[in-house]
């Protein structure tokens, strides 16, 4: 089994912060810690490259860094890529989590870091990686390297890998299945009594907190605007041409309304599973209110409507479908000199 | 109030001259379910099968499961509201037909939205594992629904064939020494005021889609209009609350409501000292904010107020709107002293934590997670396919690849699933 290992000046016996500015170097074969972990991979494993940067030359040059490493794992032929273990130091993190999330991408071998859990780069790169948590204590340098060691052999083996705190990795956000002993009615009881008795239990959810988005500004002046209208309703033309999930969706459309005074029953459908549609089949306007838009447009309170509406469905739908299409939209909206937007949901 | 539950093990059914118990072997009659079924208006005919655990056999879509039960005279009626006057339910005996079903498939397959082939019925194999209801004995009703029957009609006739069948199988064991009893009364261990109050406070419809015409639901009343309301443990227990026609993801039956995994833990609780079972509400997940802030509200004080809880536990009824009401009413009820639990099902299809919450309450912090989305199975073909036409019973041959909320039982809201998301 070979393996490259990537290590900060400090680590890589180069210097302190005055070797900060260090450009990559190659060694072959293994460097400092890396000789631990050569050690602790076993007897058939070979750290074959060791790969040095300084701290602020990997931040600084970020692009040419990851090139020039994926070429070096490429010709070193390695079945594993290793950073770190990088403790606390921010920008080892960074660079650490930026290499190995594209070896992994790129080349699609096991990768593994070692970081603390307040270090940026594990807050940016964990749900791509498995980060064994390395605690801020550099002495501790044996033990993290231990279960770096671990994980990365399973990684290899393609075993199957345990919780958080049965590997030590820091928890990457995903979720996944077991079926447990206990029915879903017995832990709930004995979550509310150790809750209502002071006592520690472990909820098997965490909420995310997601940052706020500021209020844009209000439209200048309406009477020029253009509008446009997009509902997550799953209005659809009949026979739904783009073929809208009705759950979890992955598509939208964008669905024209040029030349006309409202929308027609007739015309359109629902693709949407998740509320009583039948207001909405009478009258799809009360959904996407063209009707109403186009009195508006009449009687010079906007300026124009944009003469396509935007639909999708929105049930059930995770936050990385739905991040990626509201970008998309939004993207079409600007190159489109939308003004302003009315979002009708149910 | 008082409930006693008399326990016949039922070990297996069989079709034979009329319906009886023979030790711990439910006999019928088809002829005689035939009769029962065809006075039912709507049904045109009726088909019956019997189905064992462990059978290479698979049914769907399933409209309900029920556990054929039948009050002994001078207690509350049976089904009341459906069968009979909706006097109040979960007093006097009940006798329970244990280890026996009777389920009831639909003619149509649901739709796209929650998978094709609806909630499937597994007897064999993995995903049969994971579920209660491959444990059980089934008696399978394949209804025949008259032409042309409008939606609401069609439903309330597989509930009334459905609930009358269960009663008149159940009726058998009348006359027979139950192998045990179970006592069902919250005055049994009164002197319990060190042992904290829990309440349980449970959804039991969702407001996002409006009830069918005629639909029962909590006493036969459809629930539009209704507040939360107080109800006693035993009533859930005893023929109050059937689920909606509607189905929900994952899953409530009405099995489980007379089987309430929720209800009887505190009930066990309650029994050994460690708790103080306060009572339970029933509510509903809203249509709209005005609904929502009026009923988790209510919810809430009830809670408060009336069962004068220090702690609850709630459950939900659908996906994400009653998500939502639910952590809302945990919310109110923590701002006012409360201590909660919530059960929530799995929302996050991407299998991302950030997806799995439609809250974030720093004091809704004890949550029970059901997961399911990255479990599927791949079914195989089975010896016995089971369904209300040619086309259905195709659509479930197998092989073919299911989620685990589809595989009735599994994923299921009343707290019954073994399934457990784990983050990592």
């Amino acid at each position: 089994m070979r393996a490259v290992h990537y290590l900060n000046q400090f680590f890589g016996g180069l210097g302190g912060e005055e070797k900060a500015g260090a450009p990559l170097e190659v060694h072959t074969g293994a460097a400092g810690p890396g000789k631990l972990l050569e050690q602790l991979l076993g007897s058939n494993a070979e750290i074959v490259t060791t790969l040095i940067c300084g701290d602020n030359y990997a931040v600084e040059n970020q692009q040419s860094i990851v090139s020039a490493v994926l070429e070096k794992v490429r010709e070193a032929n390695a079945d594993l890529f290793v950073a770190g273990p990088c403790f606390q130091s921010g920008r080892y993190g960074m660079a650490a989590g930026s290499l190995c999330s594209a070896v992994q991408a790129k080349l699609g071998i096991p990768v593994i870091a070692g970081m603390a859990q307040e270090n940026p780069g594990a807050d940016l790169y964990r749900d791509t990686l498995f980060i064994i948590d390395s605690g801020d204590n550099a002495a501790k340098m044996r033990d993290v390297m231990n279960r770096m060691a671990t994980l990365a052999k399973k990684l290899l083996a393609k075993e199957a890998v345990g919780l958080p705190k049965e590997e030590g990795y820091i928890p990457r956000g995903l979720i996944r299945d077991h079926f447990v002993e206990k029915t879903a009615a017995e832990r709930l009881v004995e979550m509310v009594l150790a809750k209502v008795k002071d006592e520690p239990f472990e909820s098997e959810m965490i909420p995310t907190a997601f940052a706020p988005v500021p209020m844009p500004p209000g439209v200048k002046d309406l009477q020029k605007a253009k509008l446009m209208l997009i509902t997550d309703g799953g209005l659809v033309p009949k026979g739904n041409p783009d073929r809208i999930q009705s759950s979890a969706a992955t598509r939208w459309g964008s669905y024209t309304i040029k030349d006309r005074a409202d929308l027609r029953s007739e015309d359109y459908e629902i693709s949407h599973g998740g509320y009583d549609p039948q207001f909405v089949r009478q009258d799809p306007n009360r959904l996407v209110p063209l009707d109403v838009m186009r009195e508006l447009e009449q009687e010079g309170v906007i300026g124009e409507l944009y003469d396509e509406f935007i639909s999708t469905s929105g049930l059930a739908n995770p936050l990385s479908n739905t991040r990626r299409m509201g970008r998309e939209m939004a993207e079409k909206a600007k190159r489109l000199g939308i003004d302003a937007i009315i979002l009708t949901s149910t | 109030m008082q409930l006693t539950l008399a326990i016949h093990p039922i070990t297996e059914i069989r079709f034979g001259e009329n319906t009886r118990l023979d030790g711990t072997v439910l006999v019928t009659a088809k002829d005689e379910l035939y009769r029962l079924a065809s006075q039912v208006p709507g049904i045109e005919s009726v088909d019956f099968e019997i189905v064992c655990p462990g059978e290479s056999c698979r049914a769907g879509p399933i409209f309900d499961i029920v556990e054929p039960r039948a009050k002994a005279p001078g207690g509350s009626p049976d089904w009341p509201g459906i069968l009979g006057a909706p006097q109040t339910a979960g007093s006097g005996t009940t006798h329970v037909l244990n280890g026996a079903a009777v389920t009831l498939l639909r003619e149509e397959s649901p739709g796209e939205s929650r998978g094709v082939t609806g909630f499937v019925l597994e007897m064999s194999g993995e995903a049969a594992s994971a579920s209660h209801y491959a444990q059980l004995n089934h008696l399978i009703i394949i209804p025949h629904s008259k032409p042309s029957l409008p939606v609401h009609a069609q439903q309330k006739a597989y509930r009334l064939a459905q609930l009358q069948i269960a009663v008149h199988l159940a009726r058998a064991a009348l006359d027979t020494t139950p192998e045990l009893t179970q006592q069902f009364d919250l005055s049994a261990a009164e002197n319990l005021t060190a042992s904290p109050r829990v309440a349980y406070v449970g959804q039991i419809f969702s407001r996002q889609r409006k009830p069918e015409a005629d639909e029962p639901i909590l006493y036969g009343t459809d629930t539009e209009g209704m507040l939360p309301t107080l109800l006693h443990p035993n009533e859930w227990l005893d023929g109050a609350l059937v689920p909606s026609y509607h189905t929900s993801l994952g899953g409530a039956e009405t099995y489980f409501y007379q089987n309430h995994p929720v209800i009887a833990e505190l009930y066990r609780r309650h029994q050994a000292r460690e708790l103080n079972f306060a009572g339970t509400v029933a509510t509903i997940a809203s249509a709209d904010n005005l609904d929502r802030e009026r009923n988790t509200r209510f919810a809430a004080h009830l809670v408060k107020w009336a069962l004068k809880a220090d702690a609850a536990v709630l459950t939900k009824f659908g996906g994400g709107v009653p998500h939502t009401d639910l952590a809302e009413t945990a919310r109110l009820l923590e701002c006012n002293g409360i201590k909660t639990a919530v059960q929530v099902t799995d929302l996050a299809r991407d299998r991302r934590v950030e997806s799995a919450l439609l809250f974030n309450f720093p004091v809704v912090n004890a949550i029970v997670c059901i997961g399911g989305n990255s479990t599927q199975w791949k079914l195989p073909a089975v010896e016995r396919v089971i369904a209300a036409n040619s086309a259905l019973a195709e659509l479930l041959a197998g092989p073919f690849e299911i989620d685990s909320h589809n595989v009735i039982g599994v994923a299921n809201q009343q707290g019954a699933s073994r399934l457990r998301s784990m983050v990592y």
